[in-house]
C-alpha cells in the first residue's frame, strides 16, 4: 500500500521540478498552495475526518493542499474577520428551530449585501440570486414563495459557492422505563431533544424528574442574550413566545391564540387569556409590547435584528397589532417565534438603568429569572447543574415535576450515566452515534433516536481569491468526492448527503432536484480540462493567460 | 533534598563521564536503560516495523472505511481506530514522538538549569540574586495551566510542551545545582586553581561542571517523564497536535471515540502502558543517579 | 530578631513573585495573536456596537494604561468581567475554588497517610523482597497518565461494577444547607471517592519515597542506635523514634505538594465532571475568554505561591537548624 506521506513527498518533488521548468514553457502559472482549515479532531472528529479525505482527493487533482488545524476561536477570527486571507475552510451551520424558515439560510448566507461583514463570508455575488431571495422575503403566499426558494437552490447547485457535504443526524437517547416512549416528540430537523418533548414527557414509573446532560457549561440564563447552545434549551422553557416552531417545523400560535394578516405589512395577534408570570403577576399585552421594544432598545444587540422591521406596535384589548416597515414572509418565525416575552415590571427599570451605562442587558443575570414558560427557574450550581420546576399554572403545564440539567464534560461518562440511571435523557452526545445505537440495542430500557438535521456541514470556498472565483473550478473541486463516502467515512452513516443548504428535513422548502451530483475524480478532471486548466507534471495549472495573483 | 555530599574527585572529565553516564551498578537503572534501548530501536526502525502510514485513512476491499476493526481482522495486527487508522502503526510511530519530546525537553531542562545553577552559584552577587529571583517567579507559575495557555495561543504542536518546560521547569534543576556549586566553590582545589590564575571559564569547565553533571542527569531523566505525561494531558484536553502521532494523541483519540464503551481495550490500553513504561524507565534511571549522588540511600 | 528579618524578607520576596506573575499573566494574555474579542463579536453587530464592546472591556486603550487599570482593579479584588458568562470573574472563581480545594486536600491527605505508613514500613523492611518489588511499583504509579487511570477506574468501578457515580459532586437535584452540609454528606463522599483515588494513587509516591529515605537516614542516627541497644523492640524503635524524626521533611513537602496538585487537577476534573477551577480554566482558554482564564490562572498561581511560602516558613519553624542562607 502506498502511504499518503510518500505520495505527498513525491508530489512536492514534482512541483519543485515544474517550478523551474514551467516558467519558460507554460504561459500560465501553477496554482499556488491551497489552505484548507479545520478544527481539531478532539472537538470535531467528523469534520477533521472529512477534511483529511477531501485533501487526499484534491491532491490527486494536482493541487498542493495544506491542512491547517486550529480551534474554533482562531478559525472564526480568520474566516470572519480576515475575509481575504483564507482559501477554503470546513464550516457548519447548526440546526436551530428558527432556521426552519429557509430565509435565514438562503438570504443571509449568500446575499451580496452580507458579504462585507455578515454571514456571506465567502463573498458570493450573483445579482440574479440576490433578486430571487429578496423577492421570496416579501412574498407572503407560501406556494409562490416555495417556488422562489426552490429556484434559489437550483442556482446554488449550478454555481457551487460551497462544497455542500451532508446534513448530519442528531442522535439522542432516553430511558423508556422512566419515560413513556409515546410521550417523546420528534421535532423535524431538530430531533427528540426539544421543548415539546420536555413538556410532554410522561413518567412511566416513580421517577418524575427529567435528568439530562450537557457537555458544555451554561453561560447565562437571560431572555435578552443569545448565548451558548445549551442556554437556549433553558430560555425556551422558562420564557414563552407568541408563537413556537412546532414539531412539523412550522410556526404555530403559542402565547398568542391566533394571528391575522390585515394587509402585507400589518399583522394582529391575540394574546392568550389568564397567563401569569412565575412571580404571580398576570401577563398583559403591555408586557408583550414591552418585550419587543426591549429587544429593539439597543441593550440587546443580538435580538435587535429580529425586530428592526417593526415600525410600531398597537394594543387594543388583548389584540396586539404589529405595523411592519416592509412585507416579511419569515416574520412569524424570525420575530414572533423568536422574541422572549418578559415581564415589564422587572425589566423596565433595568433597561432604563442600562440606558445610561456602557453595560447592556447581556451582563444582567437575575438571581431568579422570571418568565411565564412551562418551567420555572429553581437553582443553578455553577458548572454542575440547573434545576427547573414545572410551572403548574401554565396553559400547557409539563407532566414531569422537575427538569435537571447536569453538566458532564466527559462523553464516555455521560453514556455511563444513562446506562446506570444517573441521567434518564441523553440530550447531548458529541461522540460516535453508532456507540449510542449499539448501547440501545443491548439495553432494552434505552431508546436512541436519530433525526436528520436542519443544519449542515460544508467546505466553504473564498470567492475573493482566485481560482475560487471561477465556478468551473469550484464545480470541479466539489465533485471530487462522492458524498456517500463522506457520510460513511466521516459520519459513520449518521448523515444524509447534501447538495442544498435547505435540508430535506424541511420537506416543504427542499428542492430535491438538486439531488446528488455526479462525483468522482474523472468527473472533476473533465470539468477542469474543459475550463482550460492543465495538469503539467502532476501539478494543476491555471488556464492559458491566467496568472497567479496571490501567494 | 538533603545536602548532597560529593566524594568524587574533580578534574577528570573523562572519568567523570564514564562514571555518570550509565548507572550500571543498579538493577533497576539497568532495567530502565534496557527499556529505553528497546524504544530507541523501535523509534529508529519505525518505518520498517509499522505496517501502515499512521495517519492514512484505510479502507476495506469493498471501499468501506476500515473503522473499529478488532485485532487481526483484515490483517491489522492491533485493529483500527474509529477513523480508520492502524493502531499498531500509530503505537510504533508514537515511540518517536515520545522520545523526541522526552529527550529534547530533558536536554533543555538539564542544560538551562545547569547553566543557571552554575553561573548563579559560581559568580554569586547580583547575578545570583537575579537568577534566583527568576527561579522564584518560575516556581510561582503553575506549570500545566501555563502549557495549556501556551498551546492554545500557538498552533498545536508537540513542541509547545518542550518550550513550556524550557521556560519553567529549569527552576528545580537550577536551584539544586546552584547549591551544589556553592559547596564546590569553597573546595580547596577550586581555590587552588583560582590562585594559580585559571580563568573562571576554565575552572567552571574543569572543576565545577563534571561534578554537577550527575545531578543534571538526575533531573533530566525525571524531566523525560514529565514531558511525556504533560504532552499526554495536553492532548487529552484537546490542545494536542493531531498531525503528529503520539501516545497521548492516541489516548485522546480513543477516549473521544468512546473506545471504552466499544470495549476496544486493544486501542485504549497499549498507549497507556507504553507511557508508563517509558516514564517509569526514566524514574528507574534517576534512582540509579540518586544512588551515585546520595550513597546513603542505598545502605 | 534575626528570624523576624528572615520572615520579613521572605514575605517581601513573595510579594515580588506575586507581582511578577501578575505581570507575566497580563502580557501573556494581551500579546496573543488576533482580536481578543473575535469570538464574541456577533456578525449582526454594527461597527458601533463592536467598538462599544471593546470599550466596555477597556480594550480600546493603550497597553500600559490597560496594565495599570488591571493592577488597580486587582488590588480591589476585581478580576474583570468574563466574556463568556458576562458576569464578574471573581464571583465565578470563588464559587468553584472550594470544590478544587477540597479535592486537592482530600486526595493529598489520603496520599500522605498511605505514603507515610507504607514508607515507614518499607524502610523497616529494607532489603527484603517486599521492598525490592515495592519501590519499582511505586515509581510506576507516578508514571501513569492521570486521565488514563481515571478513565480505567471509571470503567471498572462505575460503568461495570456500578459502585460509584460517574461524575459530579452530588446526586441530581439534591440540596444542602450550605457548603458544610454538602461536604459532610454521604452523597458527597461517594462522589468524591473515585477522583480522590485517582489523584491519591498518583501522589502517594512522593511522601512514600521521601518517608522511606528519611527513615533510612534517621535510623542511622545515634539516638536510634541507643534505643536499639536499650533493647526496645524494632517496632517501637521505628514508630517512637525514627518515624517521628523522619516526618518533619515529609510534612513540609505537603505544602509544596498542594501547589503541585492543584495545577494538575485540570485533567481529573474533566474526567469526573468535577466543577472545579481547573476545568473552568480550560474552558476559558479554549473559549478565548481571557479575563476568566487570567483570573483562574492567577488564583491557582496564588495557591501555589502561598503554599511555597508556607513550606518555607514551616521548615524554618519546625527545624531550628535551618536559618536562611
Amino acid at each position: 500500500m502506498t502511504s499518503s506521506l510518500q505520495t505527498t513527498a513525491r508530489l512536492a518533488l514534482m512541483s519543485a521540478a515544474v517550478a523551474t521548468f514551467g516558467a519558460t514553457v507554460a504561459a500560465a502559472d501553477p496554482i499556488r498552495r491551497i489552505d484548507l482549515i479545520t478544527r481539531p479532531q478532539a472537538a470535531q472528529p467528523a469534520e477533521f475526518q472529512f477534511v483529511q479525505l477531501i485533501a487526499q482527493e484534491w491532491r490527486r487533482l494536482g493541487l498542493d493542499v495544506n491542512v491547517r488545524v486550529m480551534p474554533w476561536e482562531q478559525m472564526s477570527d480568520i474566516v470572519w474577520f480576515n475575509r481575504d486571507t483564507w482559501d477554503t475552510t470546513a464550516w457548519q451551520m447548526v440546526g436551530r428551530p428558527e432556521r426552519s424558515d429557509p430565509d435565514e439560510i438562503v438570504y443571509n448566507l449568500f446575499h451580496s449585501t452580507t458579504a462585507e461583514r455578515g454571514f456571506n463570508f465567502i463573498g458570493y455575488n450573483n445579482p440574479d440570486y440576490d433578486a430571487i431571495v429578496e423577492e421570496q422575503r416579501v412574498t407572503l403566499d407560501p406556494d409562490e414563495r416555495r417556488e422562489l426558494v426552490r429556484r434559489a437552490q437550483a442556482i446554488l447547485a449550478a454555481d457551487q459557492p460551497n462544497m455542500m457535504l451532508a446534513h448530519p443526524q442528531s442522535t439522542f437517547a432516553f430511558n423508556q422505563s422512566v419515560w413513556n416512549p409515546e410521550s417523546v416528540v420528534e421535532q423535524g430537523g431538530i430531533g427528540i431533544r426539544n421543548t415539546w418533548t420536555f413538556m410532554s414527557l410522561e413518567p412511566a414509573g416513580d421517577q418524575r424528574s427529567i435528568i439530562l446532560n450537557s457537555s458544555d457549561n451554561v453561560q447565562a440564563i437571560n431572555p435578552l442574550y443569545i448565548s451558548g447552545g445549551v442556554d437556549s434549551w433553558i430560555t425556551e422553557l422558562v420564557w414563552d413566545r407568541l408563537m413556537r416552531i412546532g414539531p412539523d417545523g412550522l410556526p404555530t400560535p403559542w402565547a398568542a391564540t391566533g394571528y391575522e394578516w390585515i394587509d402585507d405589512t400589518t399583522i394582529t395577534v391575540t394574546l392568550r387569556d389568564g397567563m401569569s408570570w412565575h412571580d404571580g403577576e398576570p401577563v398583559t399585552p403591555e408586557d408583550v409590547k414591552f418585550s419587543f421594544e426591549a429587544a429593539g432598545s439597543g441593550e440587546s444587540p443580538m435580538y435587535g435584528p429580529f425586530v428592526t422591521n417593526i415600525e410600531s406596535i398597537e394594543i387594543d384589548g388583548m389584540d396586539i397589532t404589529f405595523n411592519l416597515i416592509q412585507p416579511s414572509a419569515p416574520f412569524l418565525t424570525a420575530s414572533l417565534a423568536k422574541i422572549n416575552l418578559i415581564p415589564k415590571h422587572i425589566w423596565e427599570p433595568i433597561i432604563e438603568r442600562l440606558a445610561d451605562s456602557d453595560e447592556n442587558a447581556e451582563s444582567i443575570q437575575e438571581d431568579t429569572p422570571i418568565g411565564s414558560g412551562p418551567f420555572r427557574f429553581h437553582s443553578w450550581t455553577a458548572n454542575e447543574e440547573i434545576v427547573l420546576n414545572a410551572f403548574a399554572d401554565h396553559f400547557n403545564a409539563p407532566k414531569a415535576d422537575r427538569w435537571i440539567l447536569r453538566i458532564v464534560p466527559n462523553v464516555e461518562a455521560a453514556l455511563g450515566m444513562l446506562r446506570s440511571g444517573e441521567i434518564n435523557f441523553l440530550a447531548d452526545f458529541p461522540g460516535d452515534p453508532s456507540v449510542l445505537q449499539s448501547a440501545a440495542e443491548q439495553d432494552p430500557n434505552l431508546v436512541a433516536v436519530s433525526t436528520v438535521d436542519i443544519g449542515f456541514r460544508y467546505v466553504a470556498f473564498n470567492h475573493r481569491r482566485a481560482p475560487f472565483d471561477d465556478p468551473a473550478f469550484r464545480q470541479a473541486l466539489s465533485s471530487t468526492v462522492d458524498r456517500r463516502m463522506i457520510v460513511g467515512a466521516a459520519f459513520r452513516g449518521f448523515a444524509v448527503p447534501s447538495n442544498s443548504v435547505v435540508s430535506p428535513a424541511l420537506e416543504f422548502w427542499h428542492n430535491e432536484e438538486t439531488g446528488n451530483m455526479e462525483a468522482g475524480l474523472d468527473r472533476a478532471r473533465a470539468i477542469l480540462e474543459e475550463a482550460g486548466y492543465r495538469l503539467i507534471d502532476g501539478r494543476l495549472h491555471y488556464p492559458e493567460g491566467v496568472s497567479e495573483t496571490l501567494q | 533534598m538533603t545536602n548532597p555530599d560529593t566524594p568524587r574527585r574533580a578534574g577528570r572529565l573523562r572519568r567523570a563521564f564514564a562514571g555518570l553516564r550509565l548507572p550500571l551498578h543498579d538493577p533497576l537503572a539497568i532495567a530502565g536503560l534496557a527499556i529505553y534501548a528497546a524504544f530507541i530501536v523501535i523509534a529508529i526502525f519505525a518505518p520498517q516495523i509499522a505496517t501502515h502510514d499512521p495517519t492514512e485513512i484505510l479502507f476495506t476491499d469493498d471501499f468501506q472505511l476500515a473503522a473499529d476493526l478488532r485485532p487481526g481482522e483484515d490483517g491489522y495486527i492491533m485493529g483500527t481506530t474509529t477513523l480508520g487508522r492502524d493502531v499498531f502503526s500509530q503505537l510504533v510511530w508514537g515511540s518517536r514522538s515520545a522520545l523526541v519530546i522526552g529527550l529534547t525537553a530533558a536536554f533543555m531542562v538539564a542544560l538551562i538549569g545547569s547553566i543557571v545553577g552554575v553561573v548563579a552559584g559560581y559568580f554569586g552577587g547580583w547575578t545570583d540574586t537575579l537568577l534566583m529571583r527568576l527561579a522564584d517567579v518560575a516556581f510561582g507559575i503553575p506549570f500545566l495551566p501555563f502549557v495549556i495557555v501556551l498551546a492554545a495561543f500557538l498552533e498545536p504542536s508537540i513542541w509547545n510542551v518542550v518550550i513550556a518546560m524550557a521556560l519553567i521547569l529549569w527552576r528545580d534543576t537550577g536551584r539544586v545545582i546552584r547549591s551544589q556549586t556553592l559547596t564546590l566553590r569553597t573546595r580547596a582545589y577550586v581555590e587552588a586553581a583560582r590562585i594559580s590564575g585559571s580563568s573562571d571559564v576554565k575552572i567552571i569547565l574543569r572543576h565545577i561542571v563534571p561534578n554537577v553533571l550527575p545531578l543534571s542527569f538526575l533531573y533530566g531523566s525525571i524531566a523525560i517523564g514529565w514531558a511525556i505525561l504533560t504532552e499526554a494531558s495536553i492532548s487529552f484536553l484537546g490542545f494536542g497536535d493531531p498531525t503528529s502521532i503520539s501516545w497521548g494523541y492516541m489516548l485522546q483519540d480513543a477516549y473521544a471515540s468512546q473506545a471504552l464503551s466499544k470495549r476496544s481495550y486493544y486501542w485504549f490500553v497499549p498507549p497507556g502502558l507504553c507511557i508508563i513504561l517509558i516514564v517509569s524507565a526514566g524514574f528507574f534511571i534517576s534512582r540509579g543517579y540518586e544512588k551515585i549522588l546520595f550513597p546513603k540511600l542505598d545502605r | 530578631m534575626k528570624a523576624i528579618t528572615a520572615i520579613g524578607s521572605r514575605l517581601l520576596q513573595t510579594l515580588f513573585v506575586l507581582w511578577a506573575v501578575v505581570t507575566i499573566l497580563f502580557l501573556m494574555f494581551r500579546l496573543m495573536p488576533g482580536n481578543p474579542m473575535a469570538a464574541y463579536i456577533d456578525p449582526n453587530f454594527t461597527p458601533e456596537q463592536q467598538d462599544a464592546l471593546m470599550a466596555r472591556f477597556g480594550l480600546d486603550r493603550p497597553l500600559w494604561e490597560q496594565y495599570f487599570i488591571y493592577l488597580g482593579n486587582l488590588l480591589q479584588g476585581d478580576l474583570g468581567e468574563s466574556f463568556f458568562y458576562r458576569t464578574p470573574v471573581t464571583e465565578r472563581i470563588l464559587a468553584l475554588l472550594p470544590n478544587t480545594l477540597i479535592l486537592t486536600f482530600s486526595s493529598l491527605i489520603v496520599a500522605y497517610a498511605f505514603g507515610i505508613l507504607a514508607g515507614s514500613y518499607l524502610a523497616w523492611k529494607r532489603g527484603s523482597r517486599v521492598e525490592q518489588v515495592a519501590v519499582p511499583v511505586v515509581l510506576t504509579t507516578r508514571a501513569m497518565p492521570e486521565f488514563w487511570l481515571g478513565m480505567i477506574l471509571l470503567a471498572v468501578f462505575s460503568f461495570t461494577l456500578g459502585w460509584f457515580p460517574a461524575g459530579g459532586t452530588r446526586p441530581p437535584g439534591a440540596e444542602y444547607d450550605g457548603y458544610w452540609a454538602l461536604y459532610t454528606s454521604r452523597d458527597f463522599l461517594v462522589h468524591l471517592t473515585l477522583p480522590v483515588l485517582t489523584l491519591a494513587i498518583y501522589s502517594q509516591g512522593l511522601p512514600l519515597l521521601l518517608m522511606r529515605s528519611n527513615m533510612l537516614d534517621v535510623m542511622k542516627e545515634d539516638f536510634v542506635t541507643m534505643a536499639r541497644i536499650k533493647g526496645l523492640s524494632p517496632f517501637t524503635v521505628v514508630i517512637r523514634h525514627a518515624a517521628r524524626n523522619a516526618l518533619l521533611p515529609v510534612t513540609t513537602s505537603f505544602a509544596i505538594a498542594v501547589g503541585y496538585q492543584i495545577q494538575g487537577n485540570v485533567v481529573v476534573e474533566t474526567v469526573f465532571s468535577w466543577p472545579g477551577l481547573g476545568r473552568e480554566l480550560v474552558r476559558a482558554v479554549s473559549a478565548s475568554d481571557y479575563p476568566l482564564a487570567q483570573g483562574a490562572f492567577l488564583m491557582i498561581a496564588v495557591v501555589v505561591i502561598l503554599m511555597n511560602l508556607i513550606a518555607d516558613l514551616l521548615y524554618a519553624l519546625l527545624d531550628p537548624r535551618v536559618t536562611r542562607e
